[in-house]
């Protein structure tokens, strides 16, 4: 333990200080988050009381509404990846039909297609079939675009579930539908859950899109409230509400964290993957 | 025979019919969002078009102005040549760094501790993070001045962002010491699959730390480099939000860059052709590179192993 000890320490020391490099900005801001204009002239640097809670009501108040409607517009497109990818990944994994390889390949290469290439046309289409300013002009594309990944991932663990459960299941007069629900759903459930959060970091940070086909400000989601709040306030030098803003904005993908950190950081490797 | 074939397939499609029915929903959202819009846009690519009732073909048009007239777009490219460089020069360097060391660490339970910790950062919304260094940079009130004035280095002070010769390379600093990423989470997966028995050989026969990582890690974790080698190459090819927030490709047209640029090509200009042609040429450029590095960097593999 001792050797050990003196083994890890050069690593320790040079760990402890790239993390503090890499917090810091972290903890300045939650600092900061707390202050007053007065103690954020006089004391920059240092922590200040009394802490003032309300700066956090102050931002609240402006950007709860940004924060639900991302809420609302990430559960339901992550729900339904979910739903269209589940049952295409078990189509693909589990029966043998004409054209299946070819029809797989057209959904892999859309792997290759960068969301820049497709912006113009895509905006000019839910323009035209007039779904600006709705949460279907979000919802729609996210499930279509996220489900390419998802499909992807379900397939080959589906496809290697052992192929007796599901013979069993037919012998016994299963339909398709019921080994889906039955066998496929209930032995994927960690996978369905790596899914889910990969595509939840995916639509809470996505700004140019909600940016293009979101003209109304209370329709607005946080990354595209963010930035005008963070503009407003900071134009209005109320730095204390500002920083107590960037801290509620990051609550809700911490706290989901907190709770699936094991799928978190299975997502967050296998959304690398997504060349 | 020939029609004997075709009546058998299609009698299995009739069979399978479920099949095609339960992968309805996937290709029905595809075709609307994907397809049609991807093919859309390479097809208008050939038009001077507004979006709504002007279209006129013009051929190669917007293609021969994108490459010999248009000013904007050989600074933007050299722009995102810097940011492309940078990137690899960073995802290669710091992340692969932290990553050796969290493996390196014979303490276990605090290997874990550091690979939460660096990922937490993560789970911060990048665009609460580009807020974060804007305001770091900011002329007045920002971080990175203050601290310049706090240690006595005020002639240092400038506005980061509104400089010039600086904008870019303030944009690229965003995220130091850049080891909180995917890039670092991937490098550690790499090194977690070798082999444990060829480390321990390595240190029976004395081996130093430089020979080791040299001569054993580094060439069995190509495929994780090759990969983060590619998502930078994508990545810094049409990647626009930060530029976009932090300086939006000013001032003047310093810190342009093609995603940017053809952003304001079709939303503020209604330059729409000519948007979709700058898409398909980046388009083009992702698909040469990624088949360059998967060609150019697995044969370097094979010669590795």
């Amino acid at each position: 333990m001792n050797k050990d000890l003196k083994h890890d320490f050069l690593i320790h020391i040079i760990l402890i200080i790239l993390g503090i490099l890499t917090f810091y900005p972290f903890a300045f801001t939650i600092i900061t988050s707390f202050k007053d204009n007065f103690q954020f002239i006089h004391n920059f640097w240092g922590i200040t009381l009394p802490l003032h809670f309300s700066n956090y009501t102050d931002a609240w108040s402006r950007i709860s509404r940004y924060i639900l409607n991302s809420g609302i517009v990430t559960t339901i497109s992550a729900f339904g990846v979910l739903a269209v990818a589940s049952i295409s990944a078990f189509v693909f994994a589990r029966f043998n039909f004409p054209g299946r390889e070819f029809l797989f390949l057209c959904i892999l290469s859309l792997l290759m297609i960068p969301g820049i290439l497709t912006l113009v046309p895509a905006f000019l289409l839910v323009k035209r079939l007039g779904l600006l300013n709705t949460y279907w002009v979000l919802i729609l594309p996210y499930i279509s675009g996220g489900q390419v990944f998802a499909i992807f991932i379900l397939r080959s663990f589906i496809a290697s579930l052992p192929e007796e459960l599901f013979e069993a299941a037919r012998v016994d007069g299963a339909t398709t539908l019921k080994s889906f629900f039955n066998i496929a759903i209930p032995l994927s459930k960690p996978i369905l859950v790596t899914v889910a959060i990969m595509n939840v970091l995916g639509t809470w940070n996505d700004y140019v899109w909600p940016l293009v086909t979101i003209p109304d400000g209370r329709m607005w989601t946080i990354t595209v409230g963010i930035v005008s709040f963070s503009s407003q306030y900071g134009g209005l030098e109320m730095w204390g509400p500002m920083f107590a803003g960037y801290v509620i904005a990051s609550i809700p993908l911490i706290v989901l964290f907190f709770f699936t950190m094991r799928y978190f950081i299975a997502g967050l490797t296998s959304g690398a993957l997504k060349v | 025979m020939v029609n004997d074939n075709r009546r058998s397939i299609l009698s299995e499609i009739i069979r399978k019919k479920e099949c095609y029915l339960l992968l309805l929903p996937t290709f029905l959202l595809l075709l609307t969002f994907n397809y049609y819009p991807a093919l859309s846009a390479i097809y208008h690519s050939l038009f001077e078009w507004d979006g709504a009732n002007f279209i006129r073909f013009i051929g190669l048009g917007n293609f021969i102005n994108l490459l010999f007239h248009d000013p904007t777009i050989p600074l933007s490219f050299l722009n995102t040549l810097r940011i492309t460089i940078a990137s690899l020069l960073i995802n290669l360097t710091f992340p692969l760094l932290a990553a050796s060391l969290i493996f390196h660490l014979r303490n276990l339970r605090y290997a874990y501790f550091y690979r939460v910790l660096f990922v937490i950062p993560m789970v911060v919304p990048a665009m609460v993070i580009f807020m974060i260094w804007r305001f770091i940079y900011s002329p007045t009130t920002g971080l990175l001045n203050q601290l310049l004035r706090t240690i006595g280095l005020e002639h240092l002070t400038r506005p980061w962002l509104g400089d010039f010769d600086l904008a870019l390379y303030a944009v690229i600093f965003v995220g130091f010491p850049w080891v909180a990423g995917t890039s670092t989470l991937i490098y550690l997966a790499g090194f977690q699959n070798i082999p444990p028995e060829l480390l321990d050989a390595v240190a029976i026969d004395g081996a130093s730390t430089w020979t080791r990582f040299w001569k054993i890690e580094l060439p069995l974790i190509m495929g994780q480099i090759k990969l983060i080698v590619i998502l930078t190459l994508i990545g810094s090819i049409q990647g626009f939000v930060n530029i976009m927030v932090m300086t939006n490709g000013g001032p003047g047209e310093a810190t342009m860059v093609p995603g940017l640029y053809l952003y304001r090509n079709a939303m503020y200009y209604n330059k729409m052709g000519y948007a979709c042609a700058i898409g398909t040429f980046l388009f083009l450029i992702i698909i040469v590179l990624t088949y360059l590095n998967l060609k150019y960097l697995r044969s370097g593999i094979e010669y590795q192993a």
